[in-house]
């Protein structure tokens, strides 16, 4: 499996959702959770099954216009893809 | 300083329509009558948010038992907890499932024994493949995780392979491969349960060859054996430390078969919270942190990986709770492994006539 394609629409898998608190939130899934905080909260916020990948990596890349494009898409791509394979993110 | 637990085990009964013969339930099943109150679990639920815990996983025996459990999984879920149910699919319709979904059910764990029905009928003793076959194509209708649960032993790691791909045709999410673990039942019955090397080894194999043809689509979990390993598992992420186990009675127990350790003492949720059976209650302090722990532990390098093992297994096979688990190879204790693996008999044809008891149901 690849990362996601621009058209894609990246979400949250079945049985995957926000939770803690607004200090702390996490991504709860069947065997766990993940601590979300910075960017990669922000990327999965953005992920809402609505979104397409390109405009998750617009939206981003607006919010960090301070980091490098092309840097941005790459991370993100990388961050889903490693979500995917976990069955956490679907797209 | 003292962290807070992550998931409550929630034994809501011992009741059970099958009789797996590698159930891992205490030999001495919690009765119908003395079972918690709904009352009770609501409260419980809402003490364990309270306390940081995030999942619960509603087990058993058999959660659907419990005809409150609708009720239950909605008090979980209104608590905000992640609602898991780890389940045979016996007493679920499809109209049971659709209103446990409402209720807020995030995941389903649906348990197989097998992928042929005569056999996998006979390692549960009860008449419940077909069904389960039928439930998990009502699972597939909802948007909620999907776990499919296979444990394996000798009578049926010689078609492993056939057994994924059953599995897979189910569509879930995820697969758990998971060897028998050697409490309860399963160790009156070790003799006819524990596989032999070669089975082991393929198993490796076969498990980590499907979990790269499925990479992306379908995430394979596994158990190990722990009596072949090396080292030994790290039994409920280490005593006291992020699991809770409540069982139907109300017990408050750091691992799955505590009970079995004499001189244990085990707080009620009737008449102690949460909070202070984590934090005050002897059971819950016995083995936590690194203070009780025998060389080679004492010394070792991975005691902060898996705590000494499982404080049970040492009890069951030494009589001794407070000694390395012998599944350890480093264990003093380790000889008692190797001879258990030395008794196993070598023919390991599938379906061959087996002596073994089947799980009791409570009184």
């Amino acid at each position: 499996m690849a990362g996601p394609q621009d058209s894609s629409k990246p979400k949250l898998a079945a049985g995957c959702r926000w939770g803690g608190t607004e200090a702390a939130r996490v991504v709860l899934f069947p065997e766990g959770a993940i601590r979300m905080q910075g960017t990669g909260q922000r990327v999965l916020e953005l992920c809402d099954g609505e979104r397409t990948f390109a405009e998750v990596v617009a939206q981003l890349q607006q919010e960090y216009s301070s980091a490098d494009a092309t840097v941005i898409r790459a991370d993100a791509s990388r961050f889903l893809e490693q979500l995917q394979e976990k069955r956490i993110v679907d797209f | 300083m003292l962290s807070n637990p992550l998931a409550l085990i929630a034994e809501i009964t011992h009741r059970c329509p099958l009789h797996c013969v590698y159930c891992s339930n205490p030999l001495e099943l919690a009765s119908a009558k003395s079972e918690l109150s709904t009352h009770d679990w609501l409260r419980v639920f809402a003490e364990a948010a309270t306390l940081g815990v995030l999942h619960v996983h509603l087990t058993g025996g058999e959660p659907l038992a419990r005809t409150d459990l609708t009720d239950l999984t909605a008090a979980a879920h209104g608590a905000g907890l992640y609602t898991n149910l780890i389940t045979s699919g016996i007493g679920l319709s499809r109209e049971r499932l659709e209103r446990l979904v409402d209720a807020g059910l995030d995941h389903i764990q649906l348990s197989f024994q097998d992928s042929g029905e005569m056999h996998a009928n006979w390692i549960a003793g009860t008449k419940s493949h077909a069904h389960k076959v039928e439930v998990a194509s009502w699972i597939k209708e909802h948007r909620i995780a999907f776990t499919a649960n296979l444990v394996v032993h000798r009578q049926n790691l010689d078609h492993l392979e056939e057994m994924i791909c059953f599995l897979e045709g189910l569509q879930p999410d995820r697969i758990e491969i998971a060897h028998t673990q050697y409490y309860g039942w399963a160790l009156k019955n070790r003799a006819a349960l524990m596989p032999i090397r070669p089975q082991v080894h393929n198993a490796v194999r076969i498990v980590s060859s499907a979990a790269a043809r499925l990479k992306g689509k379908i995430r394979i979990d596994s158990v190990i054996a722990d009596y072949y390993a090396r080292f030994p598992k790290a039994c409920m992420g280490g005593w006291g430390r992020q699991l809770m186990l409540i069982d139907p009675a109300g017990r408050a127990l750091p691992c799955h078969a505590a009970g079995v350790i004499p001189g244990l003492s085990f707080d009620n949720v009737r008449e102690r919270s949460l909070e202070w059976i984590w934090r005050e209650s002897d059971a819950f302090q016995k083995f936590r942190g690194e203070s009780w722990m025998p060389e080679p532990c004492r010394s070792c390098d991975r005691r902060t990986e898996d705590f000494g093992g499982c404080r049970c297994q040492a009890f069951l096979l030494t009589a001794d709770a407070t000694t390395t688990d012998p599944a350890c190879s480093l264990a003093p204790a380790h000889p008692v492994i190797d001879k258990a693996l030395r008794e196993v008999p070598i023919e390991t044809a599938s379906g061959s006539p087996t002596e073994w008891v089947y799980r009791a149901n409570p009184k």
